[in-house]
């Protein structure tokens, strides 16, 4: 599992980037922190936040939101 | 016919009817997540806080009709949402609200109550409208619910009052409630 992605299903943001990831190719592991509780309180331990998607590799490095440059940066970070 | 002949699902898929809000001003909403547009949780809360003690009820319907869309590619806007917590009013399961696939008290309530327009003052109009004829055209058509966050306020006696669109604020309705309680 290269990342983690923290999200909840009706979150259009989440999606963009999950589609984004499979076009990547990138191999990813999915937590919904709307059905599960221990991903939210692990969300709200790494952003301090519920607010979605968190992606992350390590639980420290993260990226809030749909933000392809950094998004890059971090695949680059976790296949490096 | 009114409001109390409807049935609608708990989030534990359990049944519960209308009329055992018989008495109460009720305030029907259709709630999202918070993804950029039109983001009222915090002031229904509000709204619930203050006036639950004197009789008011707020019912969220929760939809995806329109949070699970892409509201455009709009910079500006967020790209993110946050998960609502800490609202204390009622939450029912996830549902439709607009077209064929409509709960059938939301097909109700849009025909008691037609569409008249947004209320183009408000700072998120323009951007909903433009994303609208872009996007959806077809929801601007007709009677349906055109976003998240269309209030429905019940008088006591189950008597649909008022339809307010998504560019009117929780606060600004305040008055409309207390003219009721």
């Amino acid at each position: 599992m290269i990342l983690t992605v923290f999200s909840f299903e009706s979150c259009p943001y989440c999606q963009k980037l999950k589609r984004y990831l499979d076009s990547r190719g990138v191999d990813y592991e999915v937590r919904d922190i709307e059905l599960d509780e221990e991903a939210a309180k692990e969300c709200l331990k790494i952003s301090g936040d519920l607010t979605v998607p968190v992606t992350t590799i390590d639980g420290k490095n993260y990226v809030l939101g749909f933000d392809k440059k950094k998004i890059d940066a971090l695949i680059e970070e976790a296949t490096a | 016919m009114s409001v109390y002949d409807f049935t609608v699902k708990t989030k534990r898929g359990e049944d519960k009817s209308l009329a055992d809000y018989k008495g109460k001003v009720l305030l029907i909403v259709n709630t999202a997540s918070k993804c950029g547009f039109t983001p009222q949780f915090e002031e229904l809360q509000k709204l619930y806080d203050a006036y639950k003690d004197k009789g008011l009820e707020i019912l969220g319907f929760p939809c995806n009709q329109f949070a699970a869309q892409d509201p455009g590619s709009n910079d500006e806007i967020q790209q993110f949402c946050k998960l609502n917590y800490g609202v204390t009013f009622p939450i029912f399961a996830k549902g439709d609200v607009r077209g064929e696939t409509a709960q059938p008290l939301f097909k109700y309530l849009t025909a008691q109550k037609k569409f008249e327009g947004f209320d183009m003052n408000h700072p998120v109009a323009k951007p909903l409208l433009d994303a609208l004829q872009k996007n959806f055209p077809e929801y601007l058509e007709g009677d349906g619910i055109k976003w998240n966050f269309t209030k429905f306020l019940i008088g006591r006696d189950g008597e649909v009052i008022a339809r307010f669109e998504p560019t009117t604020t929780p606060a600004s309705i305040a008055k409309d409630i207390e003219a009721l309680l």
